[in-house]
């Protein structure tokens, strides 16, 4: 026993730099701009300083990743960070959320006398956690990264520190986000436990050691609970019914910048973390009965968490008056159309048909991180400051007064609902795709025709409330005064990208879906 | 060009609303400038589709065939063509635009340019839905048309306009994302979005990888998303409050093109894609279709409101075309899609003439009128042509259509539900022709003859030379078709007959068959 300890010290760690070189730009250029800000006069220049180091880091984090694009699948730090496509294919929607949120709140900062240097440092970390989440190989890893994205999103809800209303949604949030965390860790204990094996062997927390213990130790059904449990505290993180009663006041509370990146990026990683400890974790083996149970129990409670979070999240936003409301209430709802894609993915069968599905499900999040971040960027600078006027009343008339803004508005709005052309319907295509795939694959798999149509009918409820916002911009004429607001660079920039980036992923998507899976299946060539 | 003409008609309108949106910016911009943009663009689209018209148009084959790849990722093409059964819609889209636009020269005040945009996008978007031959293109197009038109009723509607223009676009919406699940369902199974690749697949004699019932449920997210747009009875409702409250362009485009999209998708989409499902519940559309004829006649008879009268009018004629469609008999299927034409034509100029007598009077009520035949002697004149058009009368093209309908009705041999006799349909049917003689004769007595009892009716201007113009090829358009349907049938008769042959091949239970036919034969 002894010996095998000793052997245990002296083997060379498996260190490998390059596999986190995203996560490391990232976490040191959030002490760099920390230092940065601390060691600056306090001006109003000190915002275009941090966020242009924090974006330069970002690109970077983004190079980064692009260069492990081609290297395949790999480990290091022995087993604890992993390296696919789907990890890469999420740190690269994390970037693209975080640059998004800098641009956004660029002018948010200067209109409330914020410190710029301490959110955009908050941000990098948050960044560094999300990106944790995904290249965790390790249930220890992946609950770290949560951790540290939580905090910093914590302190970013209530970074308005004189406003109540922000308050509310930072104590909210830390209150039922620890809570959540809470779960997690509760689940991650218990499958420690439940994955000792019969030669007394300890427990593990790596993902693929636990797919190999599944129905192998003396206590099988810790794994079961520590998998429910699991399964709640992602539920937490990205916010499905019935665990979504945190969102709407804090999405309402949050400062609006922060909001839109609550709604993007912690979601993307909390769906990577989930898809990433469920598959690999809890798969589908044919030959162990408990793995074959455990693997049907949690995608049949998945598909019917999905469509009670598309029902709820779609008839709550019905009847919102507020826009952020309204926009938190979306964000569940497109949590339900995303899991649909997951539920898919974890009833593939064989490995590239859930590749399929994970890239499908990647592309939706990337998609709907585009158009709702840039939405919220709209919604920001009618707003302004002090997060006034976010009531859908605010909204009555402005279509031929601003025109530019309600027309990108419009064009937002038209992606989450998923019109096409646009980002938010190539994301539905795909996913609909992935679950419709599944087909007849197995005895049960209508489930998947049922789980398309409710999408779809959902959709056709989330067309009121998305077209409600066009109609008083557009159809009601302006009771009160009102100015269009003035453009600065970074929210026009950023409304820009966002633009394009809803009409290339809504026109051209083929390149980017051919990249974010690996194996290149056969297509248009009938059988 | 010849590869590109389907491409540059929907792209032609496009570019003009880009530039009329665009002209806003101009610092030399005068209001009249945009609809003279909309005008030359529309015009122009008008003379370049007419080039369709070229070559073998009467051929089966599709023609004008542009396919490129556009996702490969995901297997889609942007593959355009057209045939015998979209070649006539696509020229009435363009025909009836330049219309549209003229008849809102002097209606539209409110923010010309957005109007004119829209009205172009929405004409690029329904030439679009005709010719796209890829499922996922022609979705994109048959949704891409819904946009422009909620904005057109929305922002230049009447008083009711939000509660229309929301009612339009949720009721239309929900048939076509259950199309969407259809299609991707489709996709699912054969890997392609590829309409002409789908059907060679289903046609070349393996089985087919779906079974009765998977048919029918896509059969039917197909069938509900273009019934819809018909619309059929029992969801016809969002048609009267969209027709009513729209601009005059809003329901002449709404009225003449867009309900075609329904039945257009039937012929092309479920027929083809579908047969054995498709004659399976042909009864329930027979009779759907039925109800709409007789329900719609019997409502249009009670309208207090001359646009809503004409809008239920429009419900009883989509219920012959229904009905023609699913007689599944050459002559039923050539004249539906006749009636199509018939429809766009003849409700098309109805709505341009109510539109007229309501930018003099603002008021549509029947009651308001009376003796406008005084007044007003060439607005009488046309109002009774087109209104004599919609009824049937013949030597006028609505004759056509119906009796080429009720005869391919009559004559049906298919098999129906065993109550249904397809005998006692065509009788029920036709009793909606006389239903519309009556509520159109009623309604002209009440508003153009008698005595003029309303006094600021007594001084209202007779049409202009710009309205006389823009009628005029709409009423000429009545008579030809009406003498002399031959160069119209003629190039649609292969198409409709490869339609037809591929839904009813399989009823002897045979293997379906797609025969090209020699023009001897």
């Amino acid at each position: 026993m002894i010996s095998c300890l000793a052997m245990q010290t002296l083997q060379q760690p498996d260190v490998n730099f390059s596999l986190i070189m995203p996560e490391l730009i990232v976490t040191v250029a959030g002490v760099v701009v920390m230092l940065l800000d601390a060691f600056q006069k306090r001006g109003r220049e000190s915002r275009w300083l941090t966020g242009g180091v924090s974006l330069a880091a970002l690109g970077a984090a983004a190079v980064s990743c692009l260069m492990l694009w081609d290297d395949g699948t790999g480990e290091a730090f022995n087993g604890m960070i992993v390296l696919d496509r789907m990890r890469l294919s999420f740190t690269l929607v994390f970037v693209v959320v975080s640059a998004l949120t800098v641009l956004l709140s660029m002018i948010w900062v200067e209109w409330e006398r914020l410190p710029a240097g301490e959110f955009h440092s908050l941000l990098l970390f948050a960044t560094a956690g999300m990106m944790l989440m995904a290249s965790g190989g390790d249930l220890v890893v992946i609950f770290l990264g949560l951790e540290l994205l939580s905090i910093a999103t914590y302190v970013m809800a209530g970074f308005r520190r004189t406003d109540l209303r922000s308050n509310e949604s930072s104590m909210k949030y830390f209150i039922l986000g620890s809570f959540s965390s809470a779960f997690l860790l509760y689940g991650i204990a218990l499958v420690y436990g439940g994955t000792v094996t019969m030669d007394g062997a300890a427990g593990t927390t790596n993902l693929r050691e636990i797919a190999l213990r599944v129905g192998q130790g003396p206590y099988p059904a810790l794994v079961f609970a520590g998998a429910a449990l699991m399964l709640v505290g992602f539920g937490f993180k990205i916010a499905t019914a019935p665990f979504h009663v945190w969102t709407p006041d804090v999405y309402e509370g949050a400062p609006t910048p922060v909001t839109a990146f609550m709604a993007a990026g912690p979601k993307a990683a909390g769906f990577a973390g989930f898809m990433r400890v469920f598959l690999i974790a809890f798969p589908f083996v044919a030959a162990v009965p408990a793995a074959m149970e455990l693997h049907s129990a949690w995608l049949r409670t998945l598909a019917v968490i999905a469509v009670l979070t598309m029902v709820v999240g779609n008839f709550a936003a019905l009847v919102q008056s507020n826009v952020k409301r309204m926009l938190a209430y979306s964000s569940i709802a497109h949590a339900g159309y995303a899991l649909v894609g997951f539920v898919a993915a974890g009833a593939a069968t064989e490995r590239g048909a859930q590749q399929e599905a994970v890239a499908a499900v990647v592309f939706y999040l990337l998609a709907y991180a585009v158009m709702n971040l840039g939405a919220f960027a709209v919604v920001t600078l009618i707003a302004r400051s002090g997060d006034r006027r976010t009531e859908i009343e605010d909204y009555h008339g402005i279509g031929f007064t601003a025109p530019a803004l309600s027309a990108a508005l419009t064009l937002f709005l038209l992606s989450l609902l998923g019109v096409p052309l646009t980002a938010g319907f190539m994301g539905k295509v795909v996913v609909f795709r992935a679950a419709l795939d599944r087909v007849g694959e197995a005895p049960g798999n209508w489930i998947f025709t049922a789980l398309v149509v409710v999408a779809v009918l959902n959709t056709a409820v989330s067309a009121y409330y998305y077209l409600r916002l066009v109609v008083v911009m557009f159809f009601r004429e302006r009771l009160t005064e009102w100015a269009a607001p003035r453009v600065p660079v970074s929210i026009a920039l950023a409304l820009l990208l966002t633009a394009a980036g809803v009409l290339y992923l809504g026109i051209f998507p083929g390149r980017l879906i051919d990249a974010l899976r690996v194996a290149q299946p056969v297509v248009s060539q009938l059988k | 060009m010849e590869r590109y003409l389907l491409t540059i008609l929907i792209l032609l309108p496009a570019v003009g609303a880009l530039a009329a949106a665009g002209h806003a910016l101009a610092p030399y911009r005068r209001e009249s400038h945009y609809r003279w943009i909309a005008l030359g663009v529309s015009l122009a689209t008008f003379l370049l589709s007419l080039l369709l018209l070229r070559g073998d148009s009467a051929s089966a084959a599709f023609r004008f065939e542009q396919d490129v790849n556009w996702i490969g990722a995901i297997g889609a093409r942007y593959h355009l063509g057209v045939d015998g059964v979209s070649l006539w819609l696509v020229l009435l889209t363009t025909l009836l635009v330049p219309i549209a636009v003229l008849s809102s020269w002097r209606a539209v005040e409110k923010r010309p340019a957005a109007f004119y945009a829209f009205l172009l996008l929405l004409e690029g978007a329904m030439i679009g839905v005709f010719v796209s031959l890829d499922l996922l293109v022609f979705y994109l197009f048959f949704e891409a048309s819904l946009v422009p038109m909620f904005f057109l009723i929305g922002v230049w509607g009447g008083e009711r306009r939000v509660y229309a223009s929301v009612k339009f676009f949720i009721y239309t919406a929900v048939g076509s994302l259950l199309m969407l699940a259809g299609i991707v369902a489709l996709w699912a199974y054969f890997d392609t979005f590829d309409y002409p690749t789908i059907l060679r697949a289903m046609t070349s004699g393996g089985a087919l990888p779906y079974g009765p019932v998977a048919e029918f449920w896509l059969f039917a997210a197909f069938a509900v998303a273009f019934c819809i747009k018909v619309p059929v009875w029992p969801v016809h409702t969002w048609l009267p409050d969209a027709h009513t409250e729209a601009p005059t362009a809003g329901s002449v485009i709404l009225a003449g093109v867009l309900l075609k999209m329904g039945t257009y998708g039937l012929m092309r989409f479920n027929f083809a894609l579908f047969p054995d499902a498709s004659r399976r519940f042909a009864w329930f559309f027979v009779l759907l279709a039925v109800v709409g004829i007789i329900y719609g006649a019997l409502v249009a008879m009670v309208q207090p409101d001359v646009k809503r009268l004409v809008a239920y009018s429009s419900v009883s004629h989509m219920g012959f075309v229904m009905l023609g469609l699913f007689s599944f008999t050459e002559a039923g299927m050539q004249g539906a899609l006749y009636q199509m034409l018939n429809h766009g034509v003849s409700t098309g100029a109805l709505f341009l003439i109510v539109g007229m007598i309501y930018e003099r009077r603002h008021t549509r009520q029947i009651s308001d009128f009376g003796g406008l035949s005084k007044p007003m002697p060439w607005f009488a004149t046309v109002f009774v042509i087109a209104s004599l058009s919609s009824v049937g009368l013949p030597l006028l093209n609505g004759f056509v259509g119906e009796f080429l309908i009720m005869l391919g009705m009559w004559t049906s041999d298919f098999r129906y539900a065993g109550w249904m006799n397809p005998r006692v349909m065509t009788m029920l049917a036709a009793t909606g022709v006389v239903w519309a003689a009556v509520y159109m004769l009623w309604m002209l007595q009440r508003v153009l003859f008698g005595r003029v009892r309303n006094r600021e009716n007594a001084r209202l201007s007779d049409l202009s030379w710009r309205e006389l113009g823009l009628l005029a090829p709409l009423l000429l358009l009545m008579l030809y078709m009406g003498v002399h349907p031959r160069p119209f049938l003629s190039r649609s008769e292969r198409s409709v007959r490869l339609v037809r042959e591929r839904v009813v091949a399989g009823e002897a239970g045979g293997q379906a068959q797609l025969r090209p036919r020699g023009a001897g034969e």
